[in-house]
């Protein structure tokens, strides 16, 4: 499955992402497909929330025959959100194949499942990398992780705190609440590099449906099962993967938690933070990059050479901002490289930083000749990845580059020019000699 | 037939709907009565902004809600928002505005001046006589009650009441539903709007209206409600389908519009309408398990519709909640229920029934039968002293029924019978007599056995061969002293390479046991051997304590792998963390120059190789060389100097070559001195061959 | 033995001196610029056999020098030696006029592979 999409997203890499323009990558339109128009009703927070971030929302029902990602070739939306858990057969114009190509055409997704998905939304969950349990009866059941709760006996409301480790996907502002989560469980198949656990279950959690008796052991358990999941697709687009539609719910926003065994009760879950920051994320308010303004020169000079010498020192420069969701704002690193490279890196250099996302170096080429190319692919967790390549010939020595008189041949020198004055005296000598 | 799939995928939709407001049981968990949660999404969602409300639709509604729900900290509009009630108490203004400022001025009672009453009187009068959409219809009737309430010198009596009421029946649909204009499609929320509209013009009657066609709007008010929908848990509710030209209206909206029409007809006319109880209860279960509406109108719609149902000529439901459906047996917790009206007020006098309570493995034998409930005064609870003996933890149901004091409460009060509420009992499991061994295949016997304390924090240390058996086994019992399964009893063991495996602990009665005979496994732990962490997981929703605990280490020795059927070990998941970061840097080791000698060696060797220079110079004296052939005469002199000056010129050109010039112009000038050297050698060579000839033969 | 044999070559040696005493002036100044050129070629083999042949284009233009002054001094011998029958009809000037072309041609080569 991780195979079809590795070639799936490898034969369309070509195809550039054209949806939001590279100057403001921030989605603007989003479709909010609903199984009913309660959902708007009652995850209006949520979507209060993006509203309030400058995002248009068109809610749409799942099956209504009018809706459609795209006309006459043209994208009408930026992202589109999927809060059917249910639906049978989208209407109108969508389907699973129109979905994935419009997440690889380099837009973003979120997808919400719950204890009765639909086996569209689970084949779409597992073209993005997903797998969902195959018994469609099951939910997470943790008896040891479980939110104390008067009302929920059958331990499937969670309350986890299994988070990633990422302050870019997360934001830097730690999570103190657990999250409460209802919902079915994922695992990720383990060759597959783009998808990452951002909400794992705990080691106590399995996926079993909760009215019947268990005779072999679940396919999840533990924490290999993941909540919520994030991909980051080869073209940057995005998409978020959760096993419950209630952790978007204005009731689990709302609520308070305390998780089994701790003696600690939250006023307020962390749902909402959580939803927040990670709708952040995939809309690309956060960790998205762009790198301009690569420059490369001879040391001294100002301009772009055409070619390179062999032993010429050289300085390279290049810019890479972050988009904040308004503006452009410096990156800051410590681990930017660059290559220098013809078949294989001749050169790898980390590049030093001002912190106002302009990062340089400077280095000697190579005394090997050929074509080479600057290559700088950064590709950290949760960051979108940058691959910028160069190229750059690099000539040998001419003729007239070499060092002129070489003392050690000076008896060489001597000779050639001992001999020329020898003949000259034998000359006169040769001929007036009587 | 298009209806059909229509009303199953609703039906779907409502099922979904419900799910996010209840958790997922099989007796969905009882929706409770308003509380202080829908006071606070009030003030959150009716919030003005810059000190008034939006419009005056939006003014209403906040108004309304904050005096059904009895808000005290509700914001003071009344300064901003009369001067817009003023602003459209005039004749011109459309008629939904202007029955929305009556609306308003019915709560806020703003200062109005009587004379712009009759006004809009006379003129919502004519309109009523022209109008021909049900929706003007219904503002002006009802903007005509609220002038009739706010000034009672007013005339607002309808003179041809007869006629209007014709007029709104004429639009009905035989199933219940209404038509908004002549145009064919029906609407629910039509119907809604045409039965307050009847409710209206009965009341600005001027003579009364014919008992014969109000008996035919009870019949449509019944016929209406047979197209009702419902859940299997009992909540009743109304949808509607896109109507052209109209907003499209939810269940909600439908619902609530339906509950304003018929109850405000049922309050103007006299007799029963015969709408079953359970659909009025079902009605309010609806609105109440949408729990807290994130939509200011839906909210509106369920606080609304919810003090209709609160008090109404038909049949009042009472709610029954419980406040906790876990109990502790370790706590000792009391089972209490609350009966309450759909806004939270106190029910009638009753009785609360247990009826019986069954543990859903066994539905047949009842634990409890027939108990009645104590009621206490100070909490307003009704409450289960204590649990008998029988009750053990799982998961149980508990069947109640309210039996009102008054016998007549019968016909006011809809109390929905029978009510199933799953309870969960939970208790501490004792887990004991944990035991492993290591035992050998074939005899049975054991080689290694301990026993483990699965409340401490011990662990063992084992080891084992493919050739022998692992057993582990303990015992769980309840508190009450019975066998105990619970839902999740699983053992895992882990390689130090990460691969793991699940067996699920089967039972017998109390004892739990798993035997695992490593000579199957071989291939399903892919030959590895090695340390192998043990962990046990025991878990259930009832058990309090369950556990996770790590057991200990079983060092396994497996063959090795048969090289023809190597097994292939399945992918393990690449830490993220590791997976990004900066490689190692790379710089180019250059080709080193050769080695060059010291420049003083070279300097050495020049003077040596200038040396045979000298050495030939010196020689050539020692000799005896003399110039004696020089020609003395004039003419071969000068072309004698000419001539080894153009070889020092040609060499000294050489030497010009080496240091800058290029080869073309070096060649050049070489063929230029060439010739001259040509012409000059020539003559001098010519010369002395002559001078050697004359000097032979004479 | 060994003393009749050291007596030999010393008879031999003298022998050879005095004959070679015997030569005109002007063909021992052409010896001893070849002899001259000759020391100088193995002067630069003996640098080239301790430091390598590093600039090796310098190595062979020296030598090369050395050895074709050297040639062409020796054909300039033959060519002007009277006692010489077979170049006994070329006249010594036009030897020599051969030689300096030659010669020139040759430093012309030696000063462009010089570098």
């Amino acid at each position: 499955m991780s195979k079809k999409l590795i070639v799936l997203f490898l034969g369309l890499v070509p195809l550039l992402c054209t949806c939001f323009s590279p100057d403001t990558p921030s989605d603007r339109r989003v479709l909010v497909l609903l199984d009913d128009f309660a959902i708007k009703s009652s995850h209006s927070i949520f979507f209060n929330n993006l509203k309030s971030r400058g995002f248009d929302l068109d809610f749409k029902l799942a099956d209504d025959p009018t809706i459609s990602l795209q006309r006459y070739g043209q994208y009408l939306y930026d992202a589109l959100i999927l809060f059917s858990p249910t639906i049978e057969r989208f209407g109108g114009s969508i389907d699973a194949a129109a979905i994935l190509d419009f997440v690889d055409s380099g837009h973003d997704l979120i997808v919400a499942a719950n204890g009765n998905a639909s086996d569209l939304i689970r084949e779409i969950a597992t073209e993005c990398g997903v797998d969902f349990d195959e018994d469609s009866s099951a939910l997470v059941i943790d008896h040891s992780g479980y939110a104390v709760s008067a009302t929920e006996g059958d331990h499937t409301l969670i309350a986890s705190d299994d988070f990633i480790k990422s302050d870019v996907i997360l934001g830097s502002e730690k999570i103190k609440a657990p999250v409460l989560f209802q919902g079915i469980g994922h695992s990720l198949n383990p060759s597959n590099s783009l998808v990452l656990k951002v909400l794992s279950a705990s080691p106590s959690a399995y996926s079993a449906n909760p009215k019947s008796k268990l005779t072999s052991p679940p396919s999840l358990t533990g924490t290999s099962m993941s909540l919520v999941s994030v991909v980051q697709a080869r073209n940057n687009a995005r998409i978020l993967i959760s096993g419950s539609l209630s952790m978007f719910s204005n009731r689990f926003f709302r609520s308070d938690v305390q998780k089994a065994g701790s003696p600690t009760k939250h006023d307020k879950s962390g749902n909402e933070q959580f939803v927040t920051e990670l709708s952040k994320w995939v809309f690309h308010e956060r960790g998205h990059l762009k790198a301009v303004n690569v420059k490369h020169h001879k040391v001294g000079e100002v301009d772009e050479p055409a070619i390179y010498r062999i032993n010429d020192d050289l300085e390279y420069s290049v810019e890479i901002y972050e988009w904040s969701g308004k503006t452009w704002e410096p990156y800051v690193a410590n681990d930017v490289q660059v290559q220098f490279y013809m078949m294989s890196p001749y050169v790898l250099k980390t590049l030093s930083t001002d912190n106002k996302g302009y990062y340089f170096t400077a280095f000697k080429v190579p005394d090997v000749y050929g074509v080479f190319q600057f290559k700088v692919e950064y590709e950290r967790l949760g960051y979108t990845s940058l691959s910028l390549s160069k190229q750059i010939p690099v000539r040998p020595f001419r003729h007239n580059e070499y060092e002129r008189f070489i003392p050690a041949a000076y008896p060489y020198y001597g000779a050639a020019f001992s001999m020329m004055a020898g003949f000259f005296i034998f000359t006169a000598v040769h001929l007036y000699h009587k | 037939m298009l209806l059909l799939p229509r009303m199953s995928s609703n039906l779907a939709r409502l099922l979904l709907l419900l799910l996010f407001a209840f958790s997922i049981c099989d007796a969905v968990a009882l929706p409770g009565p308003i509380s202080d949660r829908h006071r606070s999404a009030a003030l959150e969602l009716f919030a003005p902004q810059h000190g008034s409300f939006a419009s005056l639709e939006e003014s209403y509604e906040a108004l309304r809600i904050f005096e059904i729900l009895a808000v005290r900290e509700k914001p003071d509009v009344r300064a901003t928002t009369c001067p817009k009630v003023l602003e459209n108490l005039v004749s011109s203004t459309p008629l939904k505005d202007l029955f929305y400022a009556l609306k308003v001025n019915g709560i806020l009672k703003c200062k109005v001046n009587g004379d712009i009453f009759k006004d809009i009187a006379s003129r919502l009068k004519a309109t009523v006589k022209d109008a021909k959409t049900l929706v003007d219809l219904y503002y002006s009737i009802g903007s005509l009650l609220l002038i009739k309430d706010q000034a009672s010198d007013v005339d607002v009596l309808l003179a041809d009441a007869d006629g209007t009421f014709h007029s709104i029946k004429a639009l009905s649909q035989s199933d219940g539903k209404w038509r908004y204009t002549d145009k064919p499609e029906s609407s629910t929320y039509a119907a809604g709007l045409a039965l307050e509209a009847l409710a209206g013009v009965i009341t600005l009657a001027s003579s009364e209206i014919d008992q014969s066609r109000v008996n035919l709007v009870k019949n449509d008010i019944l016929k209406l409600f047979d197209s009702i929908e419902k859940y299997d848990d009992g909540t009743f509710y109304f949808d509607e389908k896109l109507v052209g030209g109209h907003e499209h209206q939810g269940s909600i909206s439908t619902t609530s519009s339906v509950v304003r029409g018929v109850f405000a007809f049922a309050a103007v006319t006299s007799g029963k309408i015969n709408l079953p109880g359970d659909k009025i209860l079902g009605l309010a279960k609806f609105f109440l398990g949408i729990g807290i509406p994130g939509d200011a109108k839906d909210l509106f719609n369920q606080i609304e519709s919810l003090a209709l149902l609160e008090s109404n000529r038909i049949s009042i439901p009472l709610i029954l909640s419980l406040p906790a459906s876990v109990y502790s047996l370790s706590n000792k917790d009391k089972l209490k229920v609350r009966v309450n009206t759909v806004l939270g007020s106190a029910a009638p006098p009753l009785t609360v029934k247990l009826v019986r309570a069954f543990s859903t493995v066994a539905k047949d034998s009842a634990v409890i039968q027939n108990k009645d409930l104590k009621y206490d005064q100070n909490s307003g609870h009704h409450v289960l002293d204590v649990l008998p003996d029988e009750v053990d933890v799982g998961i149980y149901v508990f069947v109640f029924e309210m039996v009102l004091h008054d016998a007549d409460g019968e016909k006011v009060y809809a109390t929905g019978g029978q009510i199933h509420v799953p309870i969960y009992v939970t208790g501490i499991v004792k887990v004991s007599n944990a035991e492993i061994a290591v035992l050998d295949n074939d005899l049975g016997s054991i080689e290694t056995q301990k026993t483990l304390d699965l409340a401490g924090n011990d662990i063992v240390s084992l080891s084992a061969n493919h050739l022998q058996k692992f057993r582990f086994s303990f015992q769980l019992t309840t508190p009450r002293g019975h066998a105990f399964k619970p839902h999740q009893a699983f053992l895992k063991l882990k390689h130090e390479t990460k691969y793991e495996h699940i067996f699920v602990v089967g039972n017998a009665g109390k004892k739990f046991e798993i035997v695992l005979d490593f000579l199957g496994l071989v291939e399903k732990f892919y030959y590895l051997s090695g340390r192998y962490d043990i962990e046990l997981t025991v878990g259930d929703a009832v058990m309090e304590n369950s556990f996770l605990r790590p057991l200990g280490h079983l060092e396994l020795d497996l063959p090795e792998a048969p090289t023809s059927k190597a097994p292939r070990l399945p992918p393990l998941a690449v830490d993220p963390y590791t997976r990004y970061g900066p490689k190692a840097e790379i710089t180019h080791l250059f080709r080193t120059p050769e080695k060059r000698p010291p420049t003083q060696l070279s300097l050495i060797f020049l003077s040596l190789t200038l040396l045979p220079l000298i050495g030939f110079l010196v020689g050539l004296l020692r000799l005896g060389v003399n110039l004696r052939n020089f020609p003395s005469s004039a003419a071969p002199a000068t072309y004698a100097i000419l001539f080894h000056l153009g070889i020092a010129a040609v060499l000294v050109l050489y030497v010009l070559f080496w240091l800058k010039l290029d080869l073309f112009t070096t060649l050049k000038t070489t063929a230029l001195l060439g010739v001259f050297l040509l012409f000059v050698g020539h003559r001098i060579l010519s010369h002395l061959a002559t001078t050697s000839a004359k000097l032979k033969s004479a | 033995m060994a003393r009749s044999t050291s007596k030999d070559a010393q008879d031999l040696f003298r022998a050879l001196w005095s004959a070679y005493s015997a030569t005109p002036t002007n063909l021992k100044i052409i010896d001893l610029y070849v002899m001259y050129a000759v020391f100088t070629a193995l002067i630069q083999v003996v640098y080239m056999a301790m430091v390598g042949s590093f600039p090796f284009n310098s190595f062979l233009s020296g030598v090369l020098s050395c050895v074709g002054t050297a040639v062409l001094a020796v054909c300039l011998r033959i060519q002007v030696n009277k006692e010489n029958k077979e170049f006994k009809d070329l006249a010594p000037e036009r030897a020599f006029a051969d030689f300096v072309l030659c010669n020139l041609v040759l430093h012309l080569v030696i000063m462009n592979f010089l570098g």
